[in-house]
């Protein structure tokens, strides 16, 4: 049943495509200039490490002072890349937005999404105006991020992405004036962070800016288009072939994305890396099915230094009158000790 | 209760060499590990990020920073087996050998810090005990411990 419905949608996808320019043989992998060239360009990278992704420059868009827009796709999945996603243009090339559809992206279906990402790439009135960047963030890299001695939050790993995606645009000579985020956490700390690193800019995060900015839209359907196709195009490295790629949403409540976590378990190393072992999902799972582990913890523990206690010199025998002996230093140092069994 | 090494010498030369991770991880389960080549080996990636020769994985999501090790001179490694550990008579068959493996931390460069190198320095002290000493270095030493027992009073 599901596997169907997965396949109707590739149909749409396929259907799509000959309005793409057919002339075009030979597929180049370093350049996204349509949508029939986002999935070989994803699938030519790892997808254990992240993928930055920088559209030309329109010439007008060094000229003239522009927006930009910062949206995410994939934030919440347990499996897959987490995508973050920019577009810019000139203040006043506003209607290019609007003629393309880009309003309210939660409102588009995955067809028309695909179709208004094409036209961005290929129709001149809106390629000669209208520049894009992505960052795919691959979900081994969330999970190690995550999972470090020094935690670092989802949060901090979007912060960067957005900041790092920016700073690109401007190295590539974009005109930056005005800056539109959407945001799922509260604007106000995000706003004085991007303001401290970007001073020069009019900065404004706002939830669901999304739905309310058409540069925001724009850059949104970057994401989700990437996002997606990025799942339609996943190698597993573990060897698993999975009929059509069908593992579902990713969210949790997901039949068919909960069936893929449970049927696809190492005993060893859980999980292939699509999966986002920092989930709570994904180690509830773990936690029922695979071995247990136990890492190294982080050391934590501060050296409790406060002198001789005048207790130890009763502390050599017990009450029994046992003599107790202290492990010799060097071996408590070099970790080594006593192994009778073997 | 004893244990028989159930191998010769020649056995000992003639094993294929195994592939081994140190891991900084305790596993609770016991058995054969069939994946290793795909679901980790795949991603092992030279990082020159933390130095030269250093490597990068992650297992179960947690990042780890490695780097290929030679067991000690003098040394070889070996994996053993046994069927039954609760006989009498116990027996131990050997799976493999191995010169090299690659060490693993837990987000954490490897340094002479780790325990497994720490534990490594009593390998030097034994040596350092164990070996016969000379006529000539134990006067020398004699020596020594005269003069300074002279400049001391």
């Amino acid at each position: 049943m599901e596997d169907i419905e997965i396949k109707q949608e590739n149909d749409s996808i396929i259907e799509t495509k000959p309005k793409i320019e057919q002339e075009e043989d030979h597929v180049d992998i370093d350049k996204i200039s349509s949508l029939k060239a986002l999935g070989p360009f994803i699938a030519a990278r790892e997808n254990s490490k992240n993928t930055v992704y920088l559209s030309d420059v329109p010439a007008i868009c060094k000229d003239q002072p522009c927006m930009l827009g910062v949206d995410e796709a994939g934030r919440g999945p347990v499996l897959g890349p987490m995508v973050y996603g920019i577009s810019y243009c000139p203040l006043n090339s506003k209607e290019a937005l609007v003629e393309l559809g880009c309003a309210d992206s939660k409102q588009l279906t995955e067809e028309k999404r695909d179709i208004i990402f094409n036209d961005m790439n290929t129709l001149e009135y809106a390629n000669s105006c209208i520049g894009w960047a992505v960052e795919i963030i691959s979900p081994n890299v969330i999970s190690n991020s995550m999972y470090r001695r020094s935690k670092c939050s989802l949060n901090e790993v979007s912060m960067d992405s957005a900041m790092g995606l920016i700073q690109r645009a401007i190295d590539a000579g974009v005109n930056i004036a005005e800056v539109y985020v959407d945001t799922v956490g509260p604007p106000e700390k995000y706003q004085e962070k991007l303001l401290k690193r970007f001073p020069n800019f009019k900065i404004t995060v706002a939830k669901k800016a999304d739905s309310t900015y058409p540069i925001v839209s724009a850059a949104s359907i970057c994401a989700k288009v990437t996002r997606d196709h990025a799942l339609k195009v996943w190698q597993f490295p573990e060897g698993l072939v999975i009929k059509d790629n069908a593992f579902g949403s990713g969210y949790p409540g997901d039949p068919v994305t909960k069936r893929f976590l449970t049927e696809n378990i190492d005993l060893v190393f859980g999980f292939p890396r699509l999966v986002r072992f920092s989930w709570s999902t994904a180690e509830n799972a773990l936690a029922d099915k695979a071995y247990e582990m136990e890492f190294d913890e982080p050391d934590t523990e501060k050296p409790k230094y406060a002198g001789t206690k005048l207790t130890k010199f009763f502390k050599g025998t017990t009450k029994t009158g046992e003599v107790k002996r202290e492990e010799c230093r060097f071996f408590k140092q070099c970790h080594l000790d006593n192994v009778t069994d073997f | 209760m004893s244990i028989t090494l159930d191998f010769d010498s020649k056995q000992l030369d003639n094993k294929r060499p195994l592939q081994l991770h140190y891991l900084p991880v305790k596993i609770d389960g016991n058995g054969e590990c069939a994946n290793v080549d795909k679901f980790f080996n795949n991603y092992t990636r030279e990082s020159t990020d933390y130095g030269p020769g250093m490597l990068t994985n992650s297992l179960r999501g947690y990042p780890l920073v490695g780097k290929r090790e030679s067991v000690p001179k003098g040394f070889k490694g070996v994996v053993l087996q046994e069927t039954d550990p609760h006989q009498e008579q116990r027996q131990l068959r050997l799976t493999g050998t191995f010169e090299k493996f690659t060490y693993w931390n837990y987000d954490k460069v490897p340094s002479k810090g780790d325990a497994y190198q720490q534990a490594l320095i009593l390998l030097d002290v034994a040596d350092a005990l164990a070996s016969p000493v000379s006529e000539e270095q134990l006067e020398e030493e004699l020596k020594r411990y005269q003069q300074a027992k002279k400049e001391n009073t």
